[in-house]
């Protein structure tokens, strides 16, 4: 195995949103940047198709309250989900940051302006604040591409950063491999940003077993959550689920870009929001309860419909300019294609599977609790707005964090070089045993059995039994048949010891809260209020807390 | 399964190969007719479509990923 040296300030681990604007504010500020993203700058990350919403706070639509906007904000449900495990200051920060970014990328050339004003509209409730900017993001990565380009920062495709190197509390580097060459690529940093998105592929998908049907994205494994655990970081409540909704089964995110009305098959609406379409609120009903599509089905009172008959002509062509930016665009032309017109077909729609919101803890510099790491993006903060303006100050304080540290010396983190070349090698050299997928659609299932939608401590319990049973086989017979399977093996690997962390937490909650049922304690407990599930890695072993983030 | 090169229309130029995030062409040589190795692991997310200068790629959704809905012309 060849092996590549890559010195830097600032490494930043994945070139999605929070990768790029990382990226981008630490090489202003004057560091070395390096962007290691494992399969294209271009088309990844959740923001790859592009987006629609921006959620931000502008005072002069809002007004200059930011705690009340902040409140308003979080009466959502979903949103709230989104940001369990960030702590209140955090969220305030970004908030008070956002109007910034949003005239940055204005700026840039990604439209935030539609028709030369601020518009607002979706994931807000009929009558009440508005909290979601529209904006064209169909291009935004390319733009920040060459932001990030036009900077001097260099953005490394095809290498995907597995572990952390740390000497005594420090972050030192990263280990990774190039995911199409027999290579090691071995990263000496001041810094480390971690910006690898989100959680996808911990649960069954809709189709059993056929990991594409998910709405976001298969290489989405939360590799800096499990590298950032296994460092020693502090991981923030890895057992709140969340789910989203959109069109069955061709799963999409989305749902509040659709102008319709979910409605049951004898056209009553399911929620009591809206009865026609309206292109300022949507329909709120599956941001306040996304599973109550799923019990619509369960019960027999299903199929649920979104359904956008009867709406004008120009909020089809509102909507249909938003979704093109949203990211749809495979399922536009697909709708084409078949011929499918929403004008005329209510489409079904579906509760995902279950996406975990856990969180990689940092504080409002975008800090994690080990130095010289930091965090923004899905992995610390939920939504595009978040990676946009956490990954800026992360960089920002990552950049001056670089400038007063050296270079690690050749020579630390030697052994866990080692130990590293050896897991793929091994990996590597096997013939027999089971291949990523087969270990990946085997945690999967334990995940749905026995950490799923119903929780108690005895199925938790020997959940984690069987998961850890089935580990120790995996570490000595997964195999690899060349550098792709090598990638979707480091990656179940990564999902492995995010799946432990589920049960942990899960056990570790006792309490049934939003999405996390318990059945032995199947009540809400006021004491918990605030406070979040704490897991760290010490002497080999988790470490739970119950305390506020 | 998706995605579908046209064998006439594709030129070899490797833009769809570059830019797949999930890399469902790896193995494929530029030059060559990239060859979809993982169409498995496709996230029908198109940009190898739009990639595409000849626009001699097409998804095909496969058929667990149909979209479903009511036809009111029907039931009327």
């Amino acid at each position: 195995m060849k092996e590549k040296r890559i010195q830097t300030d600032v490494l930043c681990v994945g070139a999605g949103i929070a990768g790029l604007m990382a990226g981008i504010r630490a090489a202003e500020k004057g560091a070395k940047v390096v962007l290691a993203e494992k399969g294209h700058a271009l088309h990844s990350g959740r923001g790859r198709g592009g987006n629609d919403h921006f959620w931000c706070y502008i005072p002069e639509v809002h007004g200059h309250d930011l705690d009340f906007f902040m409140r308003e904000s979080l009466k959502t449900p979903k949103l709230k989900t989104m940001q369990s495990g960030t702590a209140s200051h955090v969220l305030r920060t970004f908030l008070a940051k956002s109007f910034d970014i949003v005239k940055l990328w204005d700026k840039w050339g990604i439209p935030m302006k539609y028709q030369g004003r601020w518009e607002f509209a979706g994931h807000s409730f009929p009558g009440d604040v508005l909290t979601h900017l529209k904006y064209e993001g169909r291009d935004q990565k390319k733009v920040l591409i060459q932001r990030t380009r036009e900077l001097g920062a260099e953005i490394v495709n095809r290498v995907m950063v597995f572990d952390l190197l740390r000497d005594k509390e420090r972050i030192i580097g990263a280990v990774g491999i190039d995911t199409r060459e027999d290579s090691l690529v071995l990263f000496e940093s001041k810094a480390v940003i971690l910006g690898t998105g989100c959680l996808d592929r911990l649960y069954p998908p809709p189709t059993p077993a056929w990991m594409a049907s998910i709405p976001g994205n298969l290489t989405l494994t939360g590799d800096g959550r499990a590298m950032a655990y296994r460092a020693g970081a502090d991981i923030v409540s890895p057992e709140m689920p969340k789910r989203h909704v959109g069109p069955r089964y061709f799963s999409r995110f989305g749902q509040a870009t659709w102008v319709g009305v979910l409605r049951d098959p004898h056209d009553n609406p399911i929620g009591p929001y809206v009865t026609s379409p309206n292109r300022v609120y949507g329909d709120m009903t599956p941001e306040v309860k996304g599973v109550y599509l799923e019990e619509f089905l369960k019960t027999g009172k299903g199929p649920v419909y979104m359904d956008c008959r009867g709406i004008s002509k120009e909020d089809y062509d509102y909507m249909m300019h938003w979704m093109w930016h949203e990211g749809n665009a495979p399922l536009l032309d697909y709708m084409k294609e078949e011929d499918i017109d929403i004008r005329r077909h209510p489409i079904e729609f579906q509760t995902y599977h279950i996406i975990p919101e856990g969180k990689i803890w940092i504080n409002e510099k975008g800090e994690t609790s080990l130095p010289g790491l930091y965090s923004a993006g899905d992995e610390s903060m939920g939504g595009i707005s978040c990676a946009a303006t956490y990954g800026w100050i992360a960089g920002e304080n990552a950049a001056d964090f670089a400038r007063d540290v050296l270079l690690p010396g050749d020579d630390r983190g030697k052994a866990e070089i080692g130990t590293k070349k050896e897991l793929i090698q091994k990996i590597m050299s096997r013939r027999e045993g089971p291949d990523w997928k087969e270990v990946n659609v085997a945690l999967q299932q334990l995940m749905q059995d026995y950490a799923g939608v119903v929780r108690s401590e005895t199925l938790l319990t020997a959940g984690l039994d069987y998961l850890r049973r089935m580990r120790r086989k995996v570490d000595q017979s997964m195999i690899a048949r060349n550098r792709w399977e090598l990638t979707r093996c480091l990656e179940t690997l990564n999902l492995l010891d995010l799946g432990e962390l589920v049960f942990i937490g899960a056990n570790a909650r006792k309490e049934t809260r939003a999405l996390h049922k318990r059945t032995d304690y199947p009540l809400t407990d006021p004491v918990m209020d605030g406070k979040e599930i704490f897991i760290r890695k010490k002497n080999g072993k988790p470490v739970v807390e119950v305390k506020k983030a | 399964m998706p995605p579908v090169i046209d064998r006439e229309k594709c030129t070899g130029c490797g833009a769809c190969a570059e830019y797949c995030a999930e890399d469902v062409f790896f193995g494929s040589e530029k030059e060559n007719i990239p060859q979809v190795t993982y169409p498995e692991f496709c996230a029908h997310c198109s940009c190898c479509v739009y990639a595409c200068p000849e626009k001699a790629i097409w998804l095909r959704i496969p058929l667990p990923m149909q979209l479903l809905y009511k036809n009111p012309e029907r039931t009327a």
